[in-house]
C-alpha cells in the first residue's frame, strides 16, 4: 500500500466525516417539517404529490396501519416490477428485442429490488430492456431507499414521543425522502458521473471493430441515471453486469472515490439525524463511532490479507479479479463499505478476494448490516443491538433497563430477538440445505471450501440485503431464485415490522427522567459494550459456519494446498 | 452478626434440601421451565445413550464418556443453585412451622393446668402465660396485665402494653410475655392462626418471575435457538467439505461432539447462574445490614426512584436532632451554644428541644433563670421558621438572639441591615446536602 494510497482512504474518511452532519443537519430539517432550503424549489412538488394521490399530509398513524401502508406500498412496487418483466418484449424501449424474463427470475429480481437487496442473478446489458431498467428497477432504487428511511422515521417517533399511538404518516415521510434527499442527490450525482464519462443513452448496441480486427458489442443505455441512486440509496444492482467494474459505470479513479463516498453518505449521516431527532446529537455519534471502528477493522483485516499476497504465487499482491484502473487498495475499500452498507455494488470480484478478505465481506452482512447499513436499514437494525446491549447492562446493574427513557420489557425484547434472529436463521437453514441439496451443488463454480463461501457469501447477502454476491455461483437457477428470493423477504421484513412493533410499543410509554441510575448510551463504556455485543451475537452464530468456509480455505492456502 | 447470617444462608440443612431438590428438578416437567438447562439436560441424555451404545457395540469411547460426565454435571449445578436460592424460602416457612409446633401451653382445665402442644388448642380454651412464655395461639386477655413483645409480628420493637377488657386484649400467636401474667381465651381453630397464615403466605410466595427475568429468558430462549441451528447445520457444511475432498461421510462430526458445542455456545453459564447471581447480590446486601427476601427484591429495588415511608421511625431516629455546633469564623463555640441554647428555650419542636439538651451535654450549660434576665421569648413557629429570645438590659440596645432556617436567619439579618457573610453560606450548604442522619 503506498502513501498515496494511505492518504486517498483517510481523505476518504475525513471527507465522509466532514459531510455527516451537513447532510445530517439538512435531513434533520427536511423529517421535522422545519424550513429548509430545497423548501422554496420543490415544495410545489411534494404539495402536489399528496394532491394528485389523495393524502392529507397531516394525518398521523399507528404503528400497524403504518406498517400495513408500507407492505401494501412495496408489494404494489414488486407486482409491478414483476408484471413489466414478464412482458417487457411486447413493452417499448427494448431497441435489443430482448426476449421476456423467466418467471422465477423475474420473481427473484422484483423481490430483491423491492427489498433494496438489488441482488442480480441476471446480467443487466443482455437481459433488460431499457423501460424495465428505467421505470422497473430506478425506480424501487428510490423508494426502496425512502421505505428503509420511512422506518427509521416511525421508530425514531416511537422513541422521542410519548404516550401515543401515532407513528407519522408512511407516505408523508416516503414523499420527503425522495423529493428532497434521494432525487436531488442522485440528479447533482448522475450530472457528475455523465462529466467523468458514464452513459446516458437509448441507443441500440453499438458494434465496434477492436484492434485485434474483432467485432465487439458494446452496451449501451440510460446508465448514468440509474447508478447515482444506485450508490447513493445503498441498492448496489448495476445497470450492466460487471457493475461499477465497467468502465461505463465508473469510468475513472475520481467517479470511483465519488461512487464510494455515495454508498456511506446517506447511511453515515443519518446517525447524526437520529441522534439530532432524538434529543442527543452525542449519541448519534456514538452509534457513528460503533459503525467506524467496525468498518476499520473489518477493513484493516482485508486489505492485510490482501497485501499479504499467496504464499503460492510468492508474496505479489492479488490482482486478479481487479482492475487496473483502481488497485488493490481501492478494490478493497470499495469491498469493504459496500459489504458494510448493505449496498451490494462492486468495482472488483469478490470471488477472486483472498478468503479472509472474503470473510471480512461476509462478516459485514452476517453482522445484520449493522455497520452503517442501508439508508435507514442500518441504523434500525443497530438499534435492535442497542436494545440488547443496553438490556443486558441493565441486567448488570439491576434495574429495568432503559434506552433513551422508554423501559425496556419483555415484548421489546422478543421483537428484538425477532429481528436479530430472523436473518441470521435464514441464512443458515438455506446455506445447509443448498451445500446438501443437488440442486444447490450445481450452481457451484469452485470446488473445495471456497464453494461453500460462495453458497454462504450468496445467503448472506441476501439476508442482508446486500446484493452482491461472490459471482462464481451462478445463481439464476429457479432454486436459487426461490431461495434467495425467501431469504431477501425475510431479511427485510422479518427486521421491518418487529421494529416497527417496537415503535409502537415504545410510543406508548412515558419517558423516564435521566437519574443517576441511568445507563449512559453516549460513552466509551457503550461503544465497547455495543461492539461486543454485535460481535458475541454474530461471531458466535457465524463462527462454525465460517470455519468449514473461507477459515479453512485460509489455513490450506498457507499450507499450499489448493482445489 | 454478618457471619452468623452467611452461615444461615448457606446452612447445612438448606444445603442437603437443595441436593435432593437438585435431583427432583432433573423431571423434564420441571426443568422445561428453564429452557437452556433443559437442552443441556437433553444433551447429557443423548450422549449417554450414544456412550451405553457404544459400550454394547464394543467400541466404548471414554472422550464420549467424559463429555456425558460434564454434561450431567452442568445440569446437576444449574439445578443446585436454583435449588439453594428456593430453599431460603421454604426454610424461613419450616422455621415457623416448628417454632409453632413445638410451643407448649399451660392449658387450664377447671382449676388445673395441663401442658399440651399449641396446635392442639381449640377455640374456647383458657391459656394461662407468664413472664417469658410465648403465646401459643391467636386470643383475648380475659384476666391481668402483661406487656408483650410484638416484635416478631409487627416489627415494632418496644414493649406494648395488653390487658383484660378495652380495645387492647387480643393477642397474637408467637409473641412472647415480657412481664407479668395474662389469662387468654384462645379464639382462632389451629390452622388458622395468624402464624398458619403467615406460613402459607410465605410458602405460597411462588416464583412471580420479574419482567427482567421474562425478558432474559426470552432473549436466552432465542438465543439458544440461533446456536442449535448454527451447530445442526454445521454437519451439512462439514459433509459438504469432505465430499469436495473426497472423504468418506462417514468421517463427519459425530452426535457428542455438536452436543458438547451447543453447550459451549449456547448461554449455559447465564441459565444456569441466574439463581447463583441472586443469592450473592442477597449476601452483598447483608454486608451492608439489608435483609432481602429474594433476589427479585434486589431487582426491584433497583427500579425505585422516590421511597416512601408512613412510619419514619423504624428507618431512622425518628426526630431532627442536633448533633454538633459549628462556629462561624472567630465565634467561641462556647458561646455559640449558649446563644443556641438561649434561643431554643422556647422551641417545644424536637429539634429545639434537642439544641438544649446538646449544649447541656457537650458544654455543661444548665437553663438560666429566665426570668431575670428580663427576657421575652419568641417561640418557633412554622411560619417565621425562627425562635429566639430578646434580652433588655437597661442601657443598653435589646440584644436579640434568633436561631432558626438558613433562609430565615439570613432575611432576618438583612432586614436588621446586618451583614450575612458568604462564608456562613458555605458552611451551611454541605450540611444541608447530608440532611437528616
Amino acid at each position: 500500500m503506498t502513501t498515496l494510497e494511505l492518504i486517498q482512504v483517510i481523505l476518504f474518511f475525513v471527507l465522509l466525516i466532514g459531510l455527516t452532519p451537513l447532510l445530517g443537519n439538512f435531513m434533520y430539517k427536511v423529517f421535522t417539517s422545519q424550513k429548509h432550503i430545497l423548501h422554496p424549489v420543490l415544495g410545489w412538488l411534494e404539495r402536489l404529490t399528496y394532491k394528485a394521490s389523495g393524502i392529507n399530509p397531516d394525518e398521523e398513524k399507528n404503528w400497524k396501519s403504518y406498517t400495513f401502508n408500507l407492505l401494501l406500498f412495496n408489494f404494489i412496487g414488486f407486482l409491478f416490477l414483476f408484471l413489466i418483466q414478464l412482458w417487457s418484449s411486447h413493452l417499448p424501449l427494448n431497441p435489443e428485442k430482448l426476449p421476456d424474463i423467466s418467471w422465477h427470475s423475474a420473481l427473484n429480481t422484483a423481490v430483491s429490488f423491492m427489498t433494496n437487496t438489488n441482488w442480480q442473478g441476471y446480467a443487466g446489458e443482455t437481459t433488460m430492456s431499457f423501460l424495465v431498467q428505467m421505470i422497473g428497477l430506478t425506480v424501487q432504487n428510490f423508494v426502496s431507499a425512502a421505505t428503509g428511511i420511512a422506518v427509521l422515521l416511525a421508530l425514531i417517533r416511537g422513541l422521542s414521543r410519548k404516550t401515543t399511538e401515532q407513528l407519522g404518516n408512511f407516505w408523508v415521510d416516503l414523499t420527503r425522502s425522495t423529493i428532497y434527499v434521494l432525487l436531488p442527490l442522485s440528479i447533482i450525482f448522475s450530472i457528475v458521473l455523465v462529466g467523468q464519462g458514464v452513459i446516458q443513452n437509448f441507443h441500440s448496441y453499438q458494434s465496434v471493430q477492436t484492434l485485434a480486427g474483432k467485432t465487439q458489442v458494446i452496451p449501451m443505455g440510460p446508465a448514468a441515471s440509474q447508478i447515482a441512486i444506485k450508490q447513493l440509496g445503498t441498492n448496489g444492482g448495476g445497470f450492466f453486469n460487471a457493475n461499477s467494474a465497467h468502465p461505463f459505470e465508473n469510468p475513472t479513479p475520481f467517479s470511483n472515490f465519488l461512487e464510494m463516498l455515495a454508498i456511506l453518505l446517506i447511511p453515515s449521516a443519518l446517525t447524526y439525524t437520529y441522534g439530532k431527532m432524538t434529543g442527543s446529537v452525542r449519541h448519534g455519534w456514538t452509534i457513528f463511532t460503533v459503525m467506524f471502528i467496525l468498518l476499520l477493522v473489518g477493513l484493516s483485516l482485508s486489505l492485510y490479507a490482501e497485501y499479504q499476497g499467496n504464499s503460492l504465487f510468492g508474496s505479489h499482491a492479488l490482482m486478479e479479479g481487479k482492475e487496473t484502473r483502481f488497485g488493490i487498495t481501492n478494490s478493497i475499500l470499495w469491498s469493504t463499505i459496500t459489504t458494510a452498507a448493505s449496498n451490494g455494488s462492486v468495482n472488483a470480484m469478490h470471488d477472486s478476494l483472498s478468503p479472509l478478505a472474503g470473510m471480512a465481506a461476509m462478516i459485514n452482512m452476517m453482522l445484520g448490516e449493522v455497520v452503517f447499513g442501508g439508508a435507514g436499514a442500518g441504523l434500525y437494525g443497530i438499534f435492535v443491538f442497542i436494545i440488547l446491549t443496553v438490556f443486558i447492562a441493565g441486567l448488570m446493574v439491576g434495574r429495568t433497563p432503559e434506552y433513551l427513557g422508554k423501559k425496556i420489557e419483555a415484548f421489546e425484547i422478543q421483537m428484538t430477538l425477532i429481528a436479530i434472529l430472523a436473518p441470521s436463521i435464514a441464512i443458515l437453514i438455506f446455506s445447509a440445505l443448498a451445500s446438501i441439496s443437488p440442486q444447490g451443488l450445481t450452481g457451484i463454480n469452485n470446488s473445495g471450501p471456497h464453494g461453500l463461501s460462495e453458497i454462504l457469501y450468496a445467503f448472506s447477502s441476501a439476508a442482508g440485503n446486500n446484493g452482491s454476491a461472490f459471482a462464481g455461483l451462478s445463481a439464476n437457477t429457479v432454486f436459487y431464485n426461490l431461495t434467495l428470493g425467501i431469504v431477501m423477504l425475510i431479511g427485510r421484513f422479518g427486521v421491518i415490522i418487529p421494529v416497527l412493533a417496537i415503535a409502537g410499543s415504545l410510543g406508548r410509554k412515558k419517558i423516564t427522567m435521566v437519574s443517576s441510575g441511568t445507563f449512559h448510551t453516549d460513552n466509551w463504556l457503550f461503544i465497547i459494550l455495543l461492539i461486543g455485543i454485535i460481535l458475541i451475537i454474530g461471531g458466535l452464530t457465524f463462527f462454525p459456519a465460517l470455519s468449514m468456509g473461507p477459515i479453512i480455505e485460509h489455513l490450506l492456502l498457507t499450507r499450499g494446498l489448493t482445489f | 452478626m454478618n457471619s452468623k447470617r452467611n452461615i444461615s444462608l448457606f446452612n447445612k440443612e438448606i444445603l442437603w434440601r437443595a441436593l435432593k431438590e437438585s435431583i427432583v428438578k432433573l423431571n423434564p416437567l420441571q426443568s422445561i421451565k428453564n429452557p437452556v438447562i433443559f437442552i443441556v439436560a437433553i444433551g447429557a441424555i443423548l450422549t449417554t445413550v450414544n456412550v451405553l451404545y457404544g459400550i454394547f457395540e464394543g467400541n466404548y469411547s471414554s472422550f464420549n464418556f467424559q463429555i456425558a460426565i460434564w454434561l450431567w454435571f452442568t445440569v446437576f449445578f444449574a439445578n443446585f443453585s436454583e435449588a439453594v436460592a428456593e430453599g431460603r424460602g421454604k426454610a424461613q416457612a419450616d422455621g415457623l412451622r416448628k417454632n409453632r409446633t413445638q410451643t407448649q401451653a399451660r392449658k387450664r382445665i377447671g382449676k388445673k393446668e395441663v401442658l399440651v402442644y399449641a396446635t392442639d388448642l381449640r377455640k374456647g380454651d383458657l391459656v394461662f402465660c407468664s413472664t417469658g412464655d410465648i403465646i401459643p395461639s391467636d386470643g383475648e386477655v380475659i384476666d391481668g396485665i402483661a406487656s408483650m413483645d410484638e416484635s416478631a409480628i409487627t416489627g415494632e420493637s418496644a414493649p406494648v402494653i395488653r390487658e383484660s377488657g378495652g380495645d387492647r386484649s387480643a393477642v397474637t400467636g408467637g409473641t412472647k410475655v415480657i412481664s407479668d401474667s395474662i389469662l387468654i381465651r384462645i379464639t382462632s381453630e389451629p390452622g388458622d392462626t395468624f402464624i398458619d397464615r403467615m406460613i402459607a403466605l410465605v410458602e405460597s410466595a411462588k416464583r412471580h418471575k420479574t419482567p427482567n427475568e421474562i425478558a432474559l429468558s426470552i432473549l436466552l430462549s432465542g438465543l439458544s435457538i440461533v446456536f442449535l441451528l448454527a451447530v445442526v447445520t454445521l454437519p451439512a457444511f462439514f459433509g459438504y467439505n469432505l465430499m469436495a475432498s473426497g472423504q468418506p461421510s462417514s468421517q463427519n462430526l459425530t452426535l457428542p461432539v455438536l452436543i458438547a458445542l451447543l453447550v459451549c455456545l449456547i448461554p449455559t453459564t447465564i441459565g444456569g447462574l441466574l439463581s447463583a447471581i441472586g443469592i450473592s447480590g442477597m449476601d452483598r446486601l447483608m454486608q451492608r445490614n439489608v435483609i432481602s427476601t429474594s433476589g427479585r427484591a434486589i431487582e426491584a429495588a433497583g427500579d425505585v426512584d422516590v421511597l416512601l415511608l408512613d412510619k419514619t421511625g423504624t428507618i431512622t431516629l425518628g426526630n431532627r436532632m442536633a448533633t454538633d455546633f459549628i462556629p462561624a469564623d472567630g465565634v467561641p463555640i462556647e458561646e455559640l451554644a449558649d446563644a443556641a441554647q438561649l434561643s431554643s428555650l422556647s422551641d417545644e419542636t424536637p429539634e429545639g428541644r434537642s439544641i438544649v439538651v446538646l449544649a447541656k451535654e457537650k458544654f455543661n450549660l444548665r437553663e438560666r433563670h429566665v426570668h431575670q434576665m428580663n427576657a421575652t421569648f419568641i417561640p418557633f413557629s412554622a411560619h417565621t421558621k425562627m425562635s429566639g429570645v430578646d434580652i433588655r438590659n437597661e442601657g443598653k440596645p435589646v440584644h436579640q438572639i434568633r436561631k432558626g432556617s438558613a433562609d430565615a436567619i439570613r432575611s432576618f439579618i438583612q432586614n436588621n441591615n446586618g451583614f450575612y457573610p458568604k462564608k456562613i453560606q458555605d458552611i451551611v450548604a454541605p450540611v444541608f446536602s447530608v440532611g437528616t442522619p
